[in-house]
């Protein structure tokens, strides 16, 4: 019924909604999920690898996590090659601001930035929205560490602490109920592997499957964004108890 | 007098064995008089190279903010710094784009390329680029400054020596000329780590 609703981008349906925008979403609950937890000395972002095959070329760069600029970085779900051109008008975005105003550009203003870029993509041009979602990590003068999710529409919140990609809901109410406001950033990478684990399809959690990226402020000052290397998972991963299959259903 | 001249620098920079050096003076001036002894002129890339600019000074801080932009964006994308001969590629490039109405700054550029081989090049305001295996200068100094380099400069200095050389071949050009001057700022970078030292020389 709502067919003849749904091939343009640019046009509300009867009951108003934008379909183009809500398939997009669809794409993304299909993706590997990725999960952000604000704590008071850092952010930390956790993402499912969902492409893990023996003949992929290992290499040092990142599947779900990517740095935007010093201060910020964001983990994806949805559609990678939409991913990358996101991020890629992002940095600009973001070393623009810095050759503009010679500092760092606000964590939310960069988000709002990017966010208004998607919403071109639902109101002209006719063109489909881009199937990505965003949690952005990042840290600014102003307010200190933060944690924003951004959805294909362009809409963006400050989270404590979300979810995105799949089983995201599910996620979601588990970080409801065992989020604490004060939790360390080593508390928060505990609970974000308790999280994943209980939500990502797999039998087993390895570090082969996960991506681990922290942003915090170093003892000289400096904001810095790092990416856990295998090693370091693993033994994260054993400390914390989580590399048992996970056999009890969530 | 030229708008070459409106500001005073003096720019050097010379090749050791596996090190270099870059160096300026420390003036900033409009025409005759002196408005600051603490002018930078020399910049970091990164930990392995280096950008000196001489010339008009809002042209060396806009070209050095718009170097910062695009080093920042190469790093993200290719996840590694540049080499200097990419960065003086990206320059020279840059340079160009403003042929006709050109930055005025005459870049000296410094670092440690492959296999932490020195790598020094100069380039006038329009992006010709002059490599050299031994020294480059540029500023209102520089013809003091070839003179200079050219007595004093042997190849193969090791980094102390290095300094020493590239300090007196400095002070002793910008005394010379009346735009350039007020103490001077050097750099001595070798593969694990980069000396700054701020020379005093005659404080006119």
């Amino acid at each position: 019924m709502s067919r003849r609703y749904d091939s343009r981008t640019t046009i509300f349906s009867p009951e108003g909604r934008l379909y183009q925008v809500e398939y997009a979403m669809e794409a993304i609950g299909n993706a590997g999920s990725a999960i952000g937890i604000l704590s008071k000395d850092g952010v930390v972002l956790i993402g499912e690898k969902k492409v893990t095959s023996k003949l992929l070329q290992t290499s040092t760069s990142t599947e779900k996590m990517y740095k935007i600029d010093d201060h910020v970085a964001c983990a994806v779900a949805g559609i990678m090659s939409d991913a990358n051109i996101l991020i890629n008008t992002a940095r600009v975005q973001a070393q623009r601001y810095t050759f503009m105003y010679q500092e760092p550009m606000p964590v939310e203003q960069l988000v709002q930035s990017l966010c208004d870029t998607k919403q071109g993509y639902t109101q002209f041009g006719g063109l489909r929205p881009f199937g990505v979602s965003f949690l952005f990590a990042g840290w600014d003068k102003n307010y200190g560490f933060q944690l924003y999710m951004s959805d294909p529409s362009g809409n963006y919140g400050g989270w404590k602490a979300a979810a995105i990609g799949a089983n995201n809901q599910a996620a979601q109410s588990i970080l409801k109920q065992d989020y604490k406001d004060d939790a360390t950033r080593e508390e928060a990478v505990q609970l974000a592997l308790k999280v994943l684990s209980k939500t990502m399809d797999s039998t087993s959690l390895t570090s082969e499957k996960l991506e681990l990226a922290e942003v915090f402020l170093t003892p000289s000052g400096n904001v810095k964004y790092h990416v856990h290397s295998p090693d370091s998972l693993t033994k994260l991963l054993l400390k914390h108890g989580v590399t048992q299959p996970a056999a009890e259903s969530s | 007098m030229s708008i070459f001249e409106y500001n005073g620098s003096a720019v050097v920079a010379m090749v050791g064995k596996n090190c270099f050096a870059i160096a300026s003076d420390r003036r900033l001036g409009v025409q005759l008089q002196t408005i600051a002894t603490d002018f930078q002129r020399i910049f970091k890339i990164h930990d392995h190279l280096f950008i000196g600019l001489s010339g008009l000074a809002t042209d060396v801080q806009t070209l050095y903010q718009r170097l910062v932009f695009r080093h920042k964006l190469y790093q993200l994308r290719e996840e590694r710094d540049m080499k200097p001969d990419t960065f003086a590629s990206l320059v020279s490039a840059i340079l160009y784009e403003k042929r006709f109405g050109p930055y005025l700054c005459q870049p000296v550029i410094a670092g440690l390329g492959e296999d932490n081989k020195p790598f020094i090049c100069t380039m006038d305001s329009i992006g010709a680029k002059e490599l050299a295996k031994d020294f480059v200068v540029s500023g209102t100094a520089s013809e003091s400054l070839y003179g200079a380099c050219e007595a004093m400069y042997k190849p193969d200095m090791e980094a102390e020596e290095l300094f020493e050389t590239i300090s007196q071949a400095l002070l002793s050009s910008v005394d010379r000329d009346c735009l350039s001057g007020w103490g001077g700022h050097v750099y001595v970078v070798t593969p694990n780590e980069v000396k700054e030292r701020i020379l005093k020389g005659r404080m006119d």
